[in-house]
């Protein structure tokens, strides 16, 4: 079979990261794939991507949509993710669809439904599910090696990514929408489990002058299972440093504490040429084994690994944040 | 030279006796009730063992209260009273009226009070503090702590793991970050914290506090007495609009030394946190040579009495917060 896939947008960076997995797996697997295409509004950078991934520029999306794809990725900002996913669904048997999954729950109910409406298969990028540091964790809380669990600890830092990220109508929101969704999810996954209550403390221009959105995040929340736990969504990580943020989890139990750092297998870079130190990630590309799953979903015709239903629950956690902010007390879930 | 009193010969007693044997005083000696203990603390660091508090109080200069917090009120307006300067073994009090009465006798009878918030003291929070305070980092928006290690092991004396007399994880142990972070962003506005302090587990203690300081900026502190015995960690991370610091105690370990274990033994008392350093540095000595310091100066210690006062007020609205399961207003806070 050759898995036909197209690209919606390159508003969103991770599509160029996609866009090398789609052409390594294609290089590498027998299942053969081919990036027919990409389609954005903005034609000079889906041009240029798309001389960059050697392959064809489409000025319409609806033109793209033509091609018979059997998949199309969207990585258009937040807010364009229901339109993009409206025109697809009745075109394309499969979407994976950029996180969060969109900016408001209507929205995200909407491309659900409309998913559902004409048989296509929704799936979201949430890629450190498939992080093999993660997977292990998620092996170590299978087996029950911790007992009962009491709390987790979480972090998903980052640099401020500025651009349409920072634009309240775009992205719904500043770091706390968009580094939530991540975290939020692995835990859903890894105990089955929903949030029942959120408290956040949210920082809005704290790190980033005048940014004119939230760019910190504190959020404290109770999990279905009874254990609690934290998580800190701040962009709290400068230029200056070494690497682009972190994803850290700490499980605490009756037996012990596992502790992963998904992104801590580095090398140490000092080069005058930067100016600073670096580290250089050789630990194994999630991203990577994120497309290869979406190739095989569409290649076995198995249902997807990540639903829309989970893109819609971890962003009901993100808005519940923004909400508990507002009122400066703990919300309950769902909303 | 100054004759010092150490009331207490636990874990703290014995930290600040190896200290004071290394300044310029007189270890007059100790007073514990239960004797057996003080004759010990007096043979191995000299002194002698007082019979009575009343005994200690004649002869001393300085009483250095290293007791369990819950009688820190006691002790310390006894030795007001007899016109001692003091130095008082984190936290202040158990309660805050009891810190505000131990304050006002201290004031009222012309004596010191020097409250033991040691983490202050440690180099690396110190630095910290000094690259905060430099403007390198810009202006503060989220600090971060870790303070973690085993649950207090029982033994004949551990009164930590008793609430009442300790006040917990976050009375007890993350009140150091507590004022440490007070220090460096300023008077807290929120807290709201999540635990098992008053769970159904009885063999561990752990929280995550989460605080907005009244200039905005947020913090995160976690407090763990539910590690795995072994593990002590602190971490600390300060991020500002114009840069960030970080500090890891397992990244940083200049040493280490890693035996076969004939099974696990739970540690007595509560884990200490130490890394390798000169006497000179080392924090506990930085924390006893300040204050004889302040003494003998007049000179203001680091560590005002309010501080260790609004540590305690802060420590308490964490704990109401984990009762009510709600945000907690600091300033407006008066409770127990």
């Amino acid at each position: 079979m050759n898995v036909k896939i197209g690209m919606l947008s390159y508003a969103h960076m991770h599509a160029y990261s996609y866009a090398a997995c789609l052409k390594q797996i294609a290089d590498a697997s027998s299942v053969g794939v081919e990036l027919v295409g990409i389609a954005d509004d903005n034609p000079v950078r889906g041009q240029e991507a798309a001389s960059q991934f050697d392959t064809r520029f489409f000025l319409s999306a609806e033109t793209l949509l033509e091609q018979k794809l059997d998949g199309i990725i969207i990585c258009a900002e937040n807010a364009r993710h229901r339109p993009l996913t409206e025109m697809a669904a009745p075109r394309t048997p499969h979407i994976l669809c950029e996180k969060p999954i969109a900016t408001t729950l209507a929205d995200a109910q909407a491309m659900i439904d409309v998913c559902a409406t004409h048989g296509t298969k929704l799936q979201i990028a949430f890629p450190v599910r498939f992080s093999p540091p993660v997977q292990q964790l998620k092996a170590i809380l299978d087996e029950g090696t911790l007992g009962r669990i009491y709390s987790v600890k979480t972090t998903n830092h980052g640099r401020m990514p500025g651009g349409w990220f920072v634009d309240q109508a775009l992205a719904g929101g500043g770091a706390v929408i968009d580094h939530s969704v991540h975290v939020i999810d692995l835990l859903r996954w890894f105990w089955n489990t929903e949030i029942t209550e959120v408290y956040a403390e949210v920082g809005h221009s704290l790190l980033h002058p005048d940014l004119g959105i939230d760019d910190a995040g504190l959020l404290s929340f109770k999990l279905a299972i009874g254990a609690y736990g934290t998580l800190d969504t701040s962009w709290s990580r400068p230029e200056s440093y070494p690497t682009w943020g972190d994803v850290r989890l700490e499980v605490l139990g009756e037996r012990g504490i596992v502790r992963v750092d998904a992104f801590n297998q580095n090398l140490a870079l000092y080069s005058d040429q930067t100016g600073k130190g670096q580290w250089v990630h050789w630990g194994s590309n999630p991203d990577l084994s994120l497309i290869q799953d979406f190739v095989d979903m569409i290649a076995t015709g198995r249902e997807p690994f990540i639903t829309g239903y989970d893109g819609l629950k971890a962003l009901e956690v993100a808005l519940a944040a923004y909400r508990s902010a507002e009122r400066g007390e703990p919300v309950s879930l769902p909303l | 030279m100054k004759q010092v009193g150490i009331i207490g010969a636990g874990l703290t007693g014995a930290m600040h006796a190896e200290r004071w044997t290394q300044l310029p005083v007189e270890l007059a000696g100790f007073y514990v009730r239960t004797a057996e203990r003080a004759q010990a603390a007096a043979q191995r660091y000299g002194g002698c063992a007082f019979s009575s508090l009343e005994a200690l109080l004649a002869e001393v200069d300085v009483v250095d209260v290293c007791t369990p917090t819950s009688s820190h009120k006691e002790l310390v307006l006894a030795a007001a009273a007899a016109g001692k300067d003091i130095i008082c073994e984190k936290p202040l009090a158990r309660r805050l009226g009891e810190a505000k009465e131990m304050i006002a006798a201290c004031k009222a009878a012309g004596v010191r009070l020097l409250v033991g918030h040691v983490v202050r003291f440690f180099p690396e929070y110190a630095r910290a503090k000094e690259i905060l305070d430099s403007g390198r980092l810009g202006r503060p928006g989220v600090i971060r702590t870790v303070r973690g290690g085993n649950f207090p092991a029982p033994d004949a004396h551990n009164w930590y793991a008793d609430f009442e007399q300790s006040g917990g994880v976050i009375m007890d142990m993350l009140i150091h970050d507590i004022d440490y972070v007070r220090w460096c962003f300023g008077d807290v506005a929120t807290v709201f914290a999540r635990g098992l302090t008053f769970s159904d587990v009885l063999d561990a203690d752990h929280v995550l506090l989460t605080v907005r300081f009244q200039n905005g900026a947020i913090g995160h502190l976690e407090g763990s007495w539910a590690y795995p015995p072994g593990n002590f960690r602190t971490r600390l991370e300060i991020a500002g609009d114009e840069g960030l610091l970080e500090v890891d105690s397992l990244d940083t370990l200049p040493l280490s030394v890693t035996l076969k274990q004939e099974g696990t033994e739970m540690a007595a008392g509560v884990p200490v946190p130490e890394s390798p350093m000169h006497p000179n540095d080392d924090p506990y000595y930085r924390e006893i040579a300040h204050f004889l310091a302040c003494l003998e100066s007049g000179n203001d210690s680091l560590v005002s009495p309010q501080d260790g006062l609004e540590a305690v007020r802060i420590a308490l609205a964490a704990i109401e917060s984990l009762r009510t399961g709600g945000p907690v207003d600091v300033a407006a806070f008066d409770g127990e």
